[in-house]
């Protein structure tokens, strides 16, 4: 049913491809670094607006997350992880710490309540590619409780202390949930 | 024992999705999880998986990002490759083992810290193979549970006579921990002594005994108040209950 796949489990040979620029960005290769953005640029965009929310801040931190890829490039460890995976933490973090920053909490408060009903968001905003429609295969797959704590916390940018607020749970529940749904979504998805 | 472990352990998952807020917190996990072989190749599968959550979240980005991150790019110097982790093969290895963490800034600091509070912990537990009295083992026991403390938290500095002090505090046990690397030998008669220097009033907080590795002896320095900041002088043997001389060493201790 699923093909073998190794790394992220991105589509054949992505991830190799994207090895092997990041290889070419760390020798200071301007023209890799271009087609590198090309590739990257609407995961992190994109993973950053559902974070951060606001276009403008979320545009400032995308360039900032490109800027530090250029930058780290050097010390990127292949053996460590994908480049893809590379990228994307970076952005993750860098979006979790706009958000976690004191000026965004009042932010945040507001964002409670469209978090709340994150789940469903997921499954309409996946619709166009195959990729999208894999994953919201997999996340169906899920209890309802590990996808909203999943959701929460990676597209909301909510630690785990604050998700188990939001879902009136108790924090044991809450770790045990996302890790058990990360497991499930990672062999649902054939990440190796 | 088993149970904290066990407890770290399901942390993977919130870890994966930066979803640990509490530094230390993050810091005892990722302290677990370079000694956790299992933990890596699982922490690496869920950082992959929270990359095709992230590929399906793809959004295009505005067209002139694209011009002004290559802009920025073209004037922007790359930082120097980590040569020497490649070459030491140990550390490699250990590094290896680590999950994206090495790569996060951050996380720079969290280390020094985690690397400090080992090496207490190592002196401590030195001592202790050394077979002391049970008093000592009490002091230690206090010890030990400042440097665990959840909110504990570790600061080094210079002393203006050499040497470094780090201090590892924590609020909710109003306690800290004082230790020093390289610190000179005071001259004869005179000691190193501690202070706690608090809005209210200036209290003596003990002696600080450098010991032959460099290293001294960790001193356990209750009564913390908030506002309080450590400080350091070179007092006559036996010690003074208000500081003689300025001090070597003020140290901040944050919130």
């Amino acid at each position: 049913m699923r093909p073998a796949r190794s790394g992220s489990g991105l589509p054949e040979g992505k991830d190799r491809d994207l090895d092997g620029l990041l290889a070419l960005v760390a020798r200071g290769d301007e023209t890799a670094f271009a087609s590198m953005y090309d590739q990257l640029s609407g995961p992190v965009y994109g993973l950053i607006r559902r974070v951060v929310r606001d276009p403008a801040q979320s545009e400032e931190v995308a360039q900032e997350v490109m800027l530090e890829v250029w930058r780290a490039a050097t010390r990127f460890d292949p053996a460590k992880g994908s480049a893809a995976t590379w990228v994307l933490t970076i952005a993750h973090r860098r979006a979790v710490d706009r958000v976690r920053s004191a000026a965004a909490a009042a932010e945040r408060e507001k964002r409670t309540s469209v978090l709340l009903s994150a789940g469903d968001e997921v499954a309409e905003a996946v619709e166009a590619s195959l990729e999208r429609e894999r994953v919201r295969r997999c996340l169906d797959g899920l209890t309802d409780l590990q996808r909203q704590s999943i959701t929460l916390a990676y597209y909301g940018g909510h630690s785990y202390r604050e998700v188990a607020g939001l879902l009136g749970l108790t924090l044991g529940t809450i770790k045990t949930r996302i890790r058990d749904g990360l497991i499930r979504l990672r062999d649902c998805m054939g990440v190796t | 024992m088993r149970s904290l472990r066990v407890n770290l352990h399901a942390l993977t998952g919130a870890y994966a999705v930066d979803a640990i807020d509490d530094e230390s917190e993050r810091a005892r996990f990722e302290h677990h999880v370079r000694r956790c072989h299992d933990c890596t190749a699982e922490l690496r599968g869920m950082a992959d998986t929270a990359t095709r959550l992230a590929f399906a979240a793809t959004q295009p980005a505005p067209p002139e990002l694209r011009d002004r991150v290559l802009a920025a790019v073209s004037r922007t110097r790359q930082l120097p490759p980590n040569v020497e982790r490649s070459r030491q093969t140990e550390a490699g290895r250990a590094a290896a083992r680590r999950p994206p963490v090495a790569w996060r800034p951050r996380v720079a600091w969290l280390v020094a810290a985690a690397s400090v509070i080992a090496v207490i912990a190592l002196t401590v537990a030195l001592i202790q193979t050394r077979g002391q009295l049970d008093k000592t083992r009490a002091r230690q026991a206090r010890i030990a549970a400042v440097l665990a403390a959840p909110d504990a938290r570790a600061v080094s500095q210079p002393t203006s006579a050499g040497g470094t002090a780090t201090v590892v505090y924590s609020r909710s046990h109003r306690a800290l921990v004082v230790t020093s690397a390289r610190l000179p030998p005071t001259p004869p008669g005179k000691v190193y002594e501690l202070w706690l220097l608090g809005p209210p009033k200036v209290r003596p907080a003990g002696f600080l005994r450098p010991a032959r590795n460099g290293r001294s002896v960790p001193v356990l320095v209750p009564g913390l108040l908030h506002g309080d900041q450590l400080g350091l002088t070179v007092e006559p043997a036996g010690g003074t209950p208000k500081p003689t001389t300025p001090p070597i060493l003020v140290l901040p201790l944050g919130a």
